[in-house]
């Protein structure tokens, strides 16, 4: 272990290893660890006097440091509005984001999560419904899996608007103190989410794949995907509440619908806020071409780098139309201008969960990977063996797909007919 | 009219991947450059200097070297920057950082203040689109997000009107000054710099300001402030691993191996046979 | 644009910063156009740089952290055929001590923004993602700066010192040096292959920030005139292989297919075993020699490092005749700028310190290894062969007397060389770098 001029034996930083989450920057009592240029923590040694805080607290063990005993993380236990949290901060809370006047799929695949970690904490699911002639949608979240609605009815919530809404929710929070509140991040979803973590001074964690109870401490263990997809960090809140996440669409499965669910419906106040509103001019729909929604389709034709090529495309097309499905991308191809932006898959663009995915010439960057997990069935065909997407499929070709695919076809029709 | 801009340093995230064996992080020879988004709303912003002679702060918080970003926005023709430092901003999470870039953009309004502040839409290395909003709470100014088109801004009404994404289309809403913008990179294309503004864009000073210039509570910033840790990093999982047959050793057998294999699944075929009807 | 610089340098590699260093130090006004996004971004070369050149340049470098990834403490050279290797190591306990970074290797994205810091924090300004388009010349066709792609992107300088690599379209366009033969550059690959830092000190019987260097000679270019090389980084193993250029194209080898042949080499796998490739890289080397170097000033302008074509390829020495073209370039402008002429009158004094400096001298001395090596073919192909297996015969023991084995051994070499092809290989051998 390395000394420094005054004996001290000194911390070192694995620069490999190192996230640049700046922790321990946060923690050196000495102010002895900066971001070096290369953008990774650095020790200088001469600063170091080896008390080692930054070993205890660094999440991902880049600190070299010799210590007998590693103190269990996270470093304190549960504080202030802490553990074991009040019987009124018990419930798991979703917010029911509706669209023409019924609750969005994102609502019920997070209901059905929220139902999960709600029995591990022995606590109820809440589900929060704000917006103009919505207490229909307060009867289809029972039947999702809400034991209890949270309705504020207001004409003035006809249309959003972060203002509003992030008030109504947080005032909700305030009110009814749930431990954990899911977010479905829609493009609202997350513009609201981000409202309402300021307003109640509490933790956010975006786009979560994975939520879990954490078994000795009961908290929430948020996993989600971050530098571009190319690494899945596990994020917990500790100390304030509730613990916030919000969920993309289609990373969860929604439960069976269950008319006969009985659960308690109450009324809220809305009041509104007090600063002047934006005032809406118009709604344009989406071309064509761009409303193409990729993510509502059984199946999926997924071209990649390797079939970036317009002559391709309506073998592609016919290849899609077979399947019962539509053309979508990765991102090479939208860069490459061929299909338009809405197409395309992968963290950058949409999470996609079809029955049945085939990729074409797509070699599978993580970012892409994690956007297509939800996939049913994989089928990858690709020119290069050790491409990363054949990990990932269920079956997979090796080849020229300009060969593969005419063949694929004609399968494909004998096996329909 | 005050155009505040944020601009984030950030890794560039290509190239950021973990060892699957080892995991540890592989970032041999990662550059750090501006987040793409906040160069949108930066060129944005330039473009409302040459529309209406507003003046367009750029704002970063970060260690020392970020001001590489701010030199950068200065040679595109940003007026003035300011480097948020301390080391107490270390370890913010999105919270925290919302709180230091209001407190930063309430110190910048007591010269002249402050009309609009644009930010891309997200950072991409962390993606979480959080910060903008959060700015918008705590100054309370009127929030319009996914903005693709500034269509007009008139100073004497102090209202804004932008063309916004959403799902299914677009919005366009009106609202009052002062507001923040998160921008989509559809906005606009950042300009490249001039020989001579790029060449001054290295000499100028950047004002450097840490969490006294700012006011800010040593409680609500950094770590300290940040209600969310990081427990751990993972790759991300990938799984099946199914077969795969080389379509050079038989072009139809490897074709008719593989579509056994999708449909070994007796409902799956079915249900591709029903043209997935349930 | 109004305002002027002393110097104006294009290019931010180690030659290029050298010059700003130096210049900049004086308290030159200096400005570096790079064309990369950041100093180092475009460069690639095999990986070692040498203590002294960059220390007549950063004299306290170690204590600046300059990003060194192992000191080199032995040096190896390996003789390969398709079946063997025959060796040669040198490992000097010096190098440990008082001849400490004699030798280093560097990965070029991480040393060049580092040595572009220092050139910065010395006063020189250095603008990237800049590309000079062509230089400027007043009435009487003297150099009096650079043309940019960006907008108002003429720069005033008082001496320009072109530094911008082999593939200088700069020198060639402005007809200061002819466009480099096919013959006299070599194409290099790389590939970086990662292990952890234990395995390689393992591998390589080295520890703590030491490292090996091997050159490798022999049939692994497929008999193309050109060699390989196996450097230890920290936590990665440089592995390259370059030819010449002509030979790449009478041949038709693909270049990685070369790599992927060596590192299945049962003299090279071993070292890599386990490890992941993580950058492959090519680049151009200037190994022309002394024939091909250009004239080295004009009226206004100085050309250093590959853009001079200054490299010596029996040594392997590049980095070091950058660096140092660099620095020698500098002080002739220093000096031109105390005497406020910068015409070449006064610049040729480059070219006097160059031919003085080991730089030239050593280029001289050599000026005939180019063409030794290529008319030479046979050390690329039958030589390599031969050698081994009269080694084989040799320390193969059985019952056969020595004297049948030394036969035999000598009939192994014979069998591919003439006695009149081997003199003539020995005799050109010693000439080409008498």
């Amino acid at each position: 272990m390395a000394k420094n001029t005054r004996g001290i034996e000194v911390a070192e930083i694995i620069s490999d290893k190192c996230i640049a989450c700046q922790i321990c920057i946060a923690e050196c009592p000495v102010g002895a660890i900066e971001l070096n240029s290369a953008g990774v923590a650095e020790v200088d040694p001469e600063l170091c006097v080896g008390c080692g805080k930054c070993f205890d607290s660094c999440p991902v063990n880049a600190v070299r440091f010799e210590k007998k005993k590693r103190r269990p993380f996270p470093l304190e236990k549960a504080a202030e509005p802490g553990a074991p949290q009040q019987k009124t901060d018990r419930g798991v809370a979703v917010f029911i984001e509706t669209v023409d006047g019924r609750g969005a799929p994102v609502s019920w695949e997070l209901t059905g999560k929220a139902g999960e970690l709600a029995r591990q904490l022995d606590a109820k699911v809440l589900g929060f419904v704000l917006g103009s002639n919505v207490s229909g949608v307060a009867e289809e979240a029972i039947a999702y899996g809400c034991d209890e609605v949270h309705l504020v009815d207001d004409p003035r919530l006809s249309r959003y608007l972060p203002a509003t809404f992030g008030k109504a929710l947080s005032d909700l929070c305030e009110k009814v103190r749930p431990e954990i509140f899911l977010i479905g991040a829609t493009a609202l979803g997350r513009d609201l989410a981000g409202a309402v973590a300021t307003r109640l001074q509490t933790g956010l964690t975006a786009d979560c794949t994975g939520l879990f109870i954490e078994k000795e401490t009961g908290l929430l263990l948020m996993t989600r995907p971050t530098f571009g997809g190319n690494i899945m960090a596990t994020i917990f809140c500790q100390r304030k509440r509730p613990q916030m996440s919000s969920v993309r669409p289609r990373v969860f499965a929604a439960p069976q619908k269950d008319g006969e669910r009985k659960g308690i419906v109450s009324r809220h106040k809305f009041s509104p806020p007090t600063v002047e509103l934006p005032e809406f001019v118009q709604f344009i729909p989406a071309g064509d071409d761009a409303a193409t929604d990729i993510v509502s389709f059984p199946a999926l034709v997924v071209a990649g780098r390797g079939a970036c090529d317009r002559s391709s495309l309506p073998l592609l097309e016919e290849l899609a139309q077979l399947v019962g499905g539509v053309l979508a991308c990765s991102r090479p191809v939208v860069q490459a201008g061929l299909l338009p932006y809405e197409r395309q898959v992968g963290q950058t663009g949409r999470t996609v969960a079809p029955r049945l995915y085939i990729g074409v010439g797509v070699s599978g960057a993580v970012q892409h990977l994690v956007a297509i997990q939800g996939a049913e069935k994989i089928l990858a065909i690709n020119s290069d063996p050790n491409a990363p997407i054949f990990r990932v499929a269920d079956a997979g070709i090796v080849g020229n797909y300009q060969e593969i695919v005419p063949e694929l076809i004609a399968r494909l029709r004998d096996k329909r007919s | 009219m005050h155009v505040a801009v944020c601009i984030k340093q950030v890794p560039d995230t290509a190239e950021v991947k973990i060892d699957p064996e080892t995991n540890t992080l592989v970032r041999a020879g990662i550059e750090s450059m501006a987040n793409p988004y906040d160069m949108t709303a930066l060129e944005e912003a330039l473009r409302l200097k040459d529309k209406y002679g507003a003046k367009v702060t750029a704002l970063s918080m970060g260690p020392p070297q970020a001001d590489s970003v701010l030199r950068q926005a200065l040679s595109m023709g940003a007026d003035d920057a300011v480097l948020l430092s301390d080391r107490a901003f270390a370890g913010a999470d999105t919270l925290a950082t919302s709180y230091t870039l209001s407190k930063a953009i309430e110190t910048l309004g007591l010269a002249q203040p402050v009309d609009l502040v644009l930010c891309g839409k997200q950072a991409i290395d962390g993606d979480t689109a959080q910060t903008g909003p959060g700015i918008a709470e705590r100054l309370g100014l009127t929030q319009f997000t996914y903005v693709i088109d500034v269509e007009s801004i008139d100073p004497d009404t102090r209202r804004v009107r932008v063309r916004r994404k959403v799902d299914g289309g677009f919005e366009v809403i009106s609202g009052r000054l002062p507001a923040l913008l998160s921008v989509e990179l559809e906005l606009a294309t950042p300009r490249r710099a001039s020989l001579p503004m790029l060449i001054d864009s290295f000499r100028a000073p950047i004002k450097i300001w840490d969490a006294k210039a700012i006011n800010a509570s040593l409680d609500l910033v950094g770590l300290k402030g940040s209600p969310t840790w990081v427990k751990a990093i993972a790759s991300p999982q990938v799984h099946r691993a199914g077969p795969k047959w080389d379509a050079a050793q038989g072009l139809s057998q490897a074709v008719s191996a593989a579509m056994d294999t999708l449909f070994s699944d007796e409902n799956f075929a079915a249900a591709f046979q029903k043209g997935w009807k349930p | 644009m109004e305002e002027k610089f002393d110097v104006a340098i294009v290019g931010a590699g180690p030659a290029g910063i050298s010059a700003a260093c130096v210049l900049a130090d004086r308290g030159a006004k200096v400005i570096v156009v790079e064309r990369g996004e950041y100093p180092g971004s475009k460069n690639m070369f095999g990986g070692v740089l040498y203590g002294q050149s960059l220390g007549r340049v950063i004299p306290d470098y170690a204590q600046k952290s300059c990003p060194i990834e192992r000191n080199i403490v032995e040096s190896r050279i390996s003789y390969l055929s398709e079946e063997g290797s025959i060796g040669f190591a040198y490992r000097d306990q010096a190098f440990f001590g008082k001849l400490h970074n004699n030798a280093f290797t560097v990965g070029r994205a991480k040393f060049d923004r580092w040595f572009a810091e220092q050139a910065r924090a010395k006063g020189a300004l250095v603008v990237c993602s800049t590309v000079v388009t062509d230089l400027l010349r007043d009435g009487a066709g003297r150099v009096i700066g650079v043309k940019t792609d960006r907008a108002d992107g003429e720069l005033h300088a008082k001496v320009v010192l072109l530094a911008d690599g082999i593939n200088s379209p700069l020198a060639v366009k402005s007809g200061f040096r002819p466009e480099a033969r096919p013959e006299s550059v070599a194409l290099a690959v790389k590939e970086l292959i990662e292990l952890p830092e234990e395995v390689i000190d393992e591998r390589f019987g080295v520890s703590a920030g030491n490292g090996v260097t091997i050159e490798i000679l022999g049939s692994v270019t497929l008999g193309m005139n050109g060699v390989a090389f196996v450097y230890t980084n920290r936590r990665s193993i440089s592995l390259g292989i370059g030819a010449n250029l002509c030979d790449f194209a009478k041949q038709r080898v693909r270049p990685y297919e070369m790599i992927e042949r060596l590192k299945l080499h049962p003299a090279i796998s071993p070292l890599i075993k386990g490890g992941k490739p993580r950058e492959y890289l090519a680049h151009w080397l200037p190994e022309g020699g002394w024939e091909s170097v250009p004239k080295l000033f004009h009226d206004g302008l100085l050309i250093a490092g590959d853009s001079a074509m200054l490299f010596n390829a029996l040594h392997r020495e590049g980095s070091n005749l950058a660096m140092t073209s660099g620095r020698l370039a500098a002080e002739t402008i220093l000096h031109a700028l105390e005497k406020g002429d910068f015409t070449s009158r006064t610049l040729k004094g480059y070219a006097a310190r160059m031919e003085e400096s080991f730089v030239l001298k050593d280029l001289k001395k050599y000026r005939r290894f180019p063409s030794f090596l290529k008319t030479h073919g046979e050390l690329f192909t039958t030589l390599p062969r031969g050698a081994l297996e009269a080694l084989r015969e040799i320390l193969t023991v059985d019952d056969t007397p020595k004297e049948t084995r030394r036969k035999s051994a000598w009939r192994a070499i014979r069998g591919r060389l003439t006695p009149l092809g081997l003199l003539r290989l020995l005799f050109d051998a010693w000439r080409s770098i008498r």
